[in-house]
């Protein structure tokens, strides 16, 4: 059998609905799938900052979290070096070298930024792409609803005018 | 760095969310499946914000629209619960906005980003040190934060709004409705050899 290189996004998507339905279930977690409580987790003991009153409210979905990142790490890790071969140190992404230019530093300058908003955007509104889309959606939740909204205006605001591309 | 493991143990000790390995194991498959689809790539999400890839839109439709009806079902079967998270209104639009701006600089969200990280990006491993850095500021902060947070709407779900009598057809419509997007959206993809 021929391992194929890539997913379709119809395969990836009834693949993902099956991990976040195992994660769901009393059989798995009984639990929604998230990701972004354990970057401010991950923080408070780097920086020693288990005293403040947000870092003692973030321990519990923070400690699940970080557990199930470690294991994303891993897969990402092993299926980029054995399924899709994309493993490798690279610096610039090619969209953006195209849209941006060269400059390795002007991109770990962004980089660096755009990761600093998305983990303060998502701890403003209680959860990112996977609390709020993956797991929110299909539980018909409001806040859900409103983040998908607001989320994309971020988005196509941001991919008209910073990227446009005659700079 | 040692207590935050001996604390993370403990925590799964004492809470009833699945154990240390089934947990690692689903975030496992979360990351090959993600990494397999190549949604995890700066030109799938960045090219989304720029509408030039729908892969990452087409895949999350499907995947919720699938979820929506099976844990419907589920939640009927007592097998699952719903836990949605709270209307708290002012942090929810500021913070979306500010999420969408960030994952279309970057080109990651949180657990793709983590997920890149595993395949050797250098740039990712700087956008991850920068959302560390924004973890920290924002426990630092949370007690000033809070006064923009705003008014809690509570965890409201959409089929609240109806009378009891209509919640499957809600479900049923809502889950068919997130399908019916997924395979609608354009299937429109950008093409990186490389990436």
């Amino acid at each position: 059998m021929i391992i194929p290189k890539k997913l379709s996004w119809w395969q990836g998507g009834i693949l993902m609905a099956i991990i976040v339905i195992f994660t769901f279930s009393s059989f798995g977690a009984d639990r929604p799938l998230g990701c972004s409580t354990s970057v401010p987790y991950i923080s408070s003991h780097l920086f020693n900052l288990e005293e403040y009153e947000y870092a003692q409210k973030s321990v519990n979905s923070g400690a699940w979290q970080v557990v199930l990142l470690l294991g994303a790490l891993l897969g990402g890790l092993l299926t980029s070096v054995f399924i899709t071969k994309s493993f490798g140190f690279k610096l610039i992404p090619s969209l953006w070298k195209e849209r941006k230019g060269n400059s390795v530093i002007e991109r770990f300058i962004w980089s660096f930024i755009g990761g600093f908003l998305i983990v303060f955007g998502a701890r403003l509104a209680g959860g990112c792409t996977s609390g709020h889309f993956l797991s929110g959606l299909p539980q018909l939740a409001v806040s859900g609803i409103i983040f998908g909204l607001f989320m994309m205006i971020g988005l196509f605001i941001t991919g008209y005018f910073f990227y446009k591309k005659d700079k | 760095m040692f207590d935050m493991f001996s604390e993370i143990v403990q925590v799964f000790e004492t809470q009833n969310h699945g154990s240390i390995l089934t947990v690692f194991t689903i975030g496992i498959f979360f990351g090959v499946v993600i990494q397999w689809s190549r949604v995890d790539t700066f030109e799938k999400i960045a090219g989304f914000s720029m509408l030039k890839d729908f892969t990452m839109i087409k895949l999350i439709f499907l995947a919720t629209g699938i979820i929506t009806i099976a844990l419907y079902l589920m939640v009927q079967f007592g097998i699952a619960s719903y836990s949605p998270k709270p209307i708290i209104i002012g942090g929810l639009i500021i913070g979306a906005i500010v999420f969408g701006i960030g994952m279309s600089i970057f080109g990651k969200c949180p657990g793709t980003g983590t997920i890149s990280l595993g395949e050797g990006r250098i740039d990712v491993l700087i956008g991850v040190i920068g959302g560390l850095v924004g973890g920290a500021v924002y426990t630092i902060f949370f007690t000033d934060i809070k006064a923009i947070l705003g008014d809690n709407f509570g965890k409201v779900q959409l089929m609240d709004y109806f009378p009891a009598e209509y919640t499957s057809y809600i479900v049923f419509i809502f889950g068919g409705l997130l399908i019916f997007l997924s395979f609608v959206i354009p299937n429109r993809e950008l093409h990186y050899d490389k990436e």
